[in-house]
C-alpha cells in the first residue's frame, strides 16, 4: 500500500484523517500566497465592513464621552445590583481572550502542529479582546483618570493601594496579560515582517515593513535565540491563562454573597474562557479564510480540532453547572438555595435556559464528525455558544446581585442605550481592529507554515521509505 | 581594510548545511546562515551554543516575585497598616497573585528586552541588504555569509562557487 498518497484522505471514509496542509507547495509559494492579501489593495468588502467597524467604534467613543462627562449614573447600574454590564463584558471579553493564549502556547508546548495555521489569528484577537476587556473595570471606576491610584506608588496623599481587594489584582492580572501577549505576538511576527519587507510590491511597503521587522535578517544565530525565547514567552503566557481568569473569578468568589461564593469558579471560569475563545475563534476564521484563500493551510483538520475542543470544555462548563447548583443545595444554606431556584425559575429563568442550550446543548452537535467540519453548521454553533457564554457571564453578575440576602433590598435591572452602546462599540471596534490586522499583518505564520511543510515532506519520506501506511499499521 | 562580507545563495537547506561544514572544514571563521525559517541543522554546523535567555528569564521572574512580595508587605503590613475587619496585616494568600503576576510580567520583559539586546536590534540597516537578491533569505533563499576582512574576499567567493553556490556577492561595510 505504498502507491497511495496519504495526504489525500480516501472520500466519505470517517476514519481519514484530514490533511495538516492541503496540498505541496514551495516556500516561495508559501510567502506569495499567505501574503497576497497583505499586498494587495484592500476590495470592496474589506472598505465597507470597515466603515461598519468605524461607524460602530463612533458610537462606542460617544458612550465613553457620556460615561466621563456625565457619569457611571448613564448605565442602568443600581443598588443592590453594582456591577452590572460593564463587569459581564469585561469577564467576557477576557474570555475570548483566552484562546489565543491557548492555542500559541500550550499547543506550541504541547507541539501540537496544528496550531501553526491558526496561532497569529488566535493571539490578534487575544489582543484586541483584552484591550476592550480593561475597557470595562476602567470605566467602571467612575472615575477612570484616577485609575494609578490601583498602583503603588509614593503618592502625597500617604496611602497605598489595598492589596487585599480583587481589583488590585486586576491591575496587575490584566496588565500582565497585555504586555505578555503582546511581547508574545510581536516577537512571532518579527520574522514574517521580513518576509512582507521582501515580497512588497511599493517601496512605501518596503519602508514600513523594514521598520517593523527592526532589520531581520533570518541570521541562525537570531533563530537560534529567537525560537529559545519564542518558546519562554509561550511557557510564561501558559500559566497566565490560567492565573488571570483564575483572578478574574476571585473577583466574585471571595464576596460573600449567594451565587458567587463558589469555590468551582476559578476552574468554571477557565474552561468558560477557553469553550468561548475557541468559539469566537470558529466565528471568524471560517469567514477569513475563505476571505484571504487560505484554506491550503487552514484546513478542515483545523476547524474539526476546534471543534473538538469545544465539545471537552462545554462538557467541562457543563460540569461546573453541576457542581455550582449541587453545592447550592448541599450546604442547605437557605440563601445560596433561593439563588439557585431563582435561577432555575425565577425571573431571569428565560436565559438561564437559554445559557443552558447554548452551552450544553449545542456543543453535543461536535460528537459528529460530519458536523465537525460542515462550516455552516460550525458557524452557527459558534455564534450560539459565544452568545451563551455571554449569557452565562451576564447571569453570575446581574441575577446574584439582584436578589441578596433580604427582599426588601432587591431590585431589577435595566440596561441603557450607554451599555449596550458600550457593549456593541467594543464589538465594532474588535471587528475594526481585526480587519485592519488582517490587511497589514501576515495572518498566517509564514515561516512556520514552511517548517511545518518541511517537517510533513520529511515524515512522508520516512513513511514511504518504512512502506507503512499512514495509520501506522504496515 | 575594512569589513567585507560574502555571500551565497544555496537552493536547498541541505546543500547549505553541507556548505556550512565544508567552510568550517576550511578553517574559515566568522559564518552566519540566513534562512527563511528555523533550521536545526545549521546550529550544528556553525557550531552554536546554547541559549542563556532561560537563565535571564529565570532571575528576572525571580526578582519581580521578590519585589511585588515585599511592597505589598510593606505598604500594606508596615508602612500603612491596615486594619480591615481584623484581618491579619500581613496575610499570604491574598499577596500571591500579584507576586505571580509581576514575576511572569518581569520574566517576560527581559527575554524580550534581552532578545532585542542579543539581536542589535532595533538596527533595519545592514550591508547585506544592499544585495537586491538577499531578499529572498526570508522567503526561499538559503544563504551562507562569511564576514572577512578586506583581502580575503576573493578566497572566500571561490569557496562558494566551489560549493555549489547559485550565486555570490559580496558586500563591503559603509560602502555606501
Amino acid at each position: 500500500m505504498s502507491t497511495a498518497d496519504p495526504q489525500v484522505p480516501a472520500p466519505g471514509d470517517p476514519l481519514a484523517e484530514h490533511p495538516i496542509l492541503e496540498g505541496r507547495h514551495s516556500d516561495r509559494a508559501y510567502s506569495e500566497s499567505l501574503l497576497a492579501f497583505v499586498h494587495r489593495p484592500a476590495g470592496r468588502t474589506w472598505w465597507v465592513m470597515l466603515g461598519f467597524g468605524l461607524a460602530g467604534t463612533a458610537l462606542l467613543t460617544v458612550a465613553i464621552c457620556v460615561t466621563l462627562f456625565v457619569g457611571v449614573g448613564t448605565w442602568g447600574n443600581n443598588i443592590p445590583v453594582a456591577w452590572a454590564f460593564g463587569i459581564t463584558n469585561f469577564v467576557w471579553w477576557i474570555g475570548i481572550g483566552h484562546a489565543g493564549t491557548l492555542i500559541s502556547a500550550i499547543l506550541l508546548l504541547f507541539q501540537e502542529k496544528w496550531r501553526g495555521s491558526i496561532n497569529r489569528f488566535a493571539e490578534a484577537m487575544t489582543l484586541f479582546a483584552v484591550t476592550c476587556a480593561g475597557l470595562f473595570p476602567l470605566l467602571h471606576l467612575g472615575r477612570p483618570w484616577k485609575f494609578y491610584w490601583l498602583v503603588p506608588y509614593p503618592s502625597s496623599l500617604r496611602a497605598w493601594p489595598q492589596f487585599r481587594s480583587p481589583l488590585t489584582w486586576d491591575i496587575a492580572a490584566v496588565g500582565t496579560y497585555l504586555t505578555v501577549s503582546l511581547l508574545f505576538w510581536f516577537v512571532g511576527l518579527i520574522p514574517d515582517l521580513a518576509t512582507a519587507r521582501d515580497t512588497a510590491k511599493t517601496p512605501r511597503a518596503r519602508f514600513w515593513y523594514g521598520v517593523a521587522s527592526l532589520g531581520w535578517r533570518g541570521s541562525a544565530r537570531h533563530w537560534r535565540q529567537w525560537r529559545t525565547g519564542y518558546l519562554l514567552l509561550a511557557g510564561l503566557a501558559t500559566p497566565l491563562v490560567v492565573s488571570v481568569h483564575t483572578i478574574v473569578s476571585f473577583d466574585f468568589a471571595v464576596a460573600q454573597l449567594p451565587g458567587w461564593h463558589t469555590t468551582i469558579f476559578p476552574p468554571y471560569f477557565v474552561a468558560g474562557a477557553v469553550f468561548s475563545g475557541f468559539a469566537l475563534v470558529l466565528t471568524l476564521l471560517i469567514p477569513a479564510r475563505k476571505a484571504l484563500g487560505i484554506e491550503h493551510v487552514v484546513t478542515p483538520l483545523h476547524l474539526d480540532n476546534m471543534a473538538k475542543v469545544l465539545l471537552a470544555t462545554g462538557w467541562m462548563v457543563t460540569y461546573g453547572y453541576v457542581q455550582e447548583h449541587f453545592f447550592a443545595w448541599f450546604s442547605a444554606n437557605p440563601f445560596e438555595m433561593h439563588a439557585t431556584q431563582a435561577e432555575f425559575f425565577g425571573p431571569y429563568a428565560p436565559l438561564f435556559w437559554m445559557q443552558i442550550f447554548c452551552n450544553v446543548g449545542v456543543p453535543q452537535l461536535f460528537w459528529f464528525s460530519r458536523l465537525r467540519t460542515n462550516v455552516a453548521v460550525l458557524w452557527v454553533a459558534a455564534l450560539l455558544i459565544n452568545v451563551g457564554m455571554w449569557t452565562e457571564r451576564f447571569l453570575i453578575v446581574v441575577a446574584s446581585l439582584s436578589m441578596d440576602f433580604l427582599p426588601s433590598s432587591w431590585a431589577a435591572y435595566r440596561p441603557t442605550w450607554v451599555d449596550w452602546s458600550l457593549l456593541g462599540g467594543t464589538v465594532a471596534f474588535f471587528g475594526t481592529a481585526f480587519l485592519l490586522f488582517l490587511k497589514y499583518v501576515p495572518a498566517v505564520s509564514v515561516s512556520e507554515m514552511k517548517e511545518l511543510q518541511r517537517e510533513v515532506d520529511a515524515s512522508l519520506q520516512f513513511r514511504r521509505e518504512q512502506g507503512t501506511r499512514p495509520g501506522g499499521a504496515p | 581594510m575594512s569589513r567585507h562580507w560574502v555571500l551565497g545563495e544555496f537552493a536547498s537547506s541541505d546543500a547549505l548545511v553541507a556548505a556550512l561544514k565544508a567552510l568550517r572544514e576550511r578553517g574559515f571563521e566568522q559564518l552566519d546562515a540566513h534562512t527563511p525559517f528555523p533550521v536545526e541543522e545549521t546550529f550544528e554546523a556553525l557550531g552554536l551554543k546554547r541559549s542563556r535567555l532561560p537563565l535571564l528569564a529565570l532571575g528576572a521572574g525571580l526578582g519581580g516575585a521578590v519585589f511585588a512580595y515585599v511592597t505589598q508587605w510593606f505598604t500594606n503590613a508596615v508602612d500603612y497598616p491596615l486594619d480591615v475587619g481584623g484581618r491579619p496585616l500581613h496575610s499570604v494568600p491574598t499577596n500571591l497573585p500579584i507576586t505571580f503576576e509581576l514575576a511572569v510580567l518581569s520574566a517576560a520583559l527581559m527575554v524580550f528586552g534581552a532578545l532585542m539586546v542579543l539581536f542589535g536590534f532595533p538596527h533595519v540597516t545592514h550591508p547585506v541588504f544592499d544585495v537586491e537578491s538577499f531578499r529572498s533569505a526570508s522567503v526561499d533563499g538559503f544563504w551562507a555569509s562569511v564576514a572577512v576582512d578586506g583581502d580575503d574576499a576573493p578566497r572566500v567567493e571561490a569557496a562558494l562557487r566551489e560549493l555549489g553556490a547559485r550565486q555570490v556577492s559580496v558586500v563591503a561595510e559603509g560602502a555606501r
